[in-house]
């Protein structure tokens, strides 16, 4: 079993991370976790310029996670069924993934 | 014995290797493998397995842990106490950036106490703020005063990215972060007095205008009237019956 808080991401393909929930509602549970473990130094550190907004409503939307991706890609998670860990390995997965690219696309160009 | 007979077995296999205790891994003799393996540990396996049976529930905790009713005892009392109780998320931020958001809200009489979810929880279902409930998840610090200064609160917040604020309960009213931030924007509480007198004190004193009216109507009338007989006078002095049967009517 992962414990959410030893997930490692690398943001550095990131541009920004938007995370909405409604507080009062009952499904936000794991995606308030999972904007607690990007807040984290380590996740931090990996990329400065990454901008994690907060957006805290009250009007019974579902919550929501929406990344931009350097590249203009964009990931968007419906946290009302997902768990952390869930969340945070499919993001981590895609950072790995464009980073993986973005490396073998500088390894052929010079 | 066979050995004091000065029999000495054929094969003596211990002694092909140099030592028994060696530095690099050595292959046991085969029949101490042999025997290890016949004697290998088996642990005992229940008939059901324990996944296919209901769960069974531990004893209940003991809730005398004497720290925890201090914490509780605590809680009930900033609840009872404060006016403002401010409920954020908090996010890791570094120490440095605590200490100095710890400042600037002390200096606006705003303490921030840090609170674990399992004391909180059982505290607010037994009290009033039932509402407040759902908000305890994660990791959350409570800002709390005695004043109502939301708008310096929101100040100070909005220069900290990683507390969000999720909702508050000013007053005993419970209120949302829209709620917090139109709170914010309301007049002072002198002003807002001073408004409602300033409309009530409105109308009255219109009253006396308004009684007026009729009759400062009526002599403007008379006297425009007054005049244009004057006027008349010098004049046609056959207008005047007819101004006075029209004033006669009136």
């Amino acid at each position: 079993k992962k414990m959410a808080s030893k997930i490692r991401v690398g943001l550095r393909p990131v541009k920004s991370i938007m995370v909405r929930f409604c507080p009062f509602e009952s499904n936000v549970e794991s995606t308030r976790k999972f904007l607690q473990c990007i807040n984290r130094k380590k996740i931090q550190a990996t990329n400065r310029n990454c901008e994690v907004t907060a957006d805290v409503r009250h009007d019974g939307s579902e919550p929501l996670v929406h990344v931009m991706f350097a590249d203009g890609e964009r990931l968007i998670m419906k946290g009302a069924n997902l768990t952390t860990v869930e969340m945070l390995t499919a993001l981590g997965s895609r950072c790995n993934a464009k980073e993986l690219k973005e490396e073998q696309k500088g390894k052929k160009n010079p | 014995c066979l050995l004091s007979a000065g029999w000495l077995p054929a094969l003596h296999l211990v002694r092909h290797s140099s030592k028994a205790v060696t530095r690099h891994w050595k292959a046991m003799h085969f029949q101490r493998q042999k025997l290890m393996a016949v004697t290998e540990y088996l642990p005992p396996r229940p008939a059901v397995p324990p996944r296919c049976l209901p769960p069974r529930t531990d004893a209940p905790k003991e809730e005398d842990n004497g720290y925890a009713r201090l914490l509780r005892r605590q809680v009930e009392e900033v609840f009872r106490d404060n006016r403002m109780i401010a409920v954020c998320q908090y996010n890791s931020m570094p120490d440095e950036d605590l200490m100095l958001m710890r400042h600037y809200l002390r200096k606006h009489n705003i303490e921030v106490k840090f609170v674990l979810n399992e004391i909180i929880r059982p505290v607010l279902s037994q009290s009033k703020y039932k509402n407040l409930l759902p908000l305890f998840v994660a990791r959350n610090i409570l800002l709390v005063s005695q004043e109502t200064k939301a708008k310096e609160m929101l100040r100070v917040l909005k220069g900290v990215p990683q507390v969000n604020l999720l909702g508050a309960c000013i007053d005993n009213t419970i209120l949302s972060r829209q709620g917090v931030e139109n709170f914010a924007k309301l007049p002072s509480l002198e002003a807002s007095q001073g408004q409602t007198v300033g409309a009530l004190a409105l109308l009255p004193s219109q009253t006396s205008s308004l009684l007026q009216c009729g009759p400062a109507y009526l002599t403007a009338l008379l006297d425009e009237h007054i005049r244009q007989l004057r006027a008349g006078d010098t004049g046609t002095p056959t207008a005047e019956p007819a101004p006075a049967q029209s004033s006669g009517a009136q």
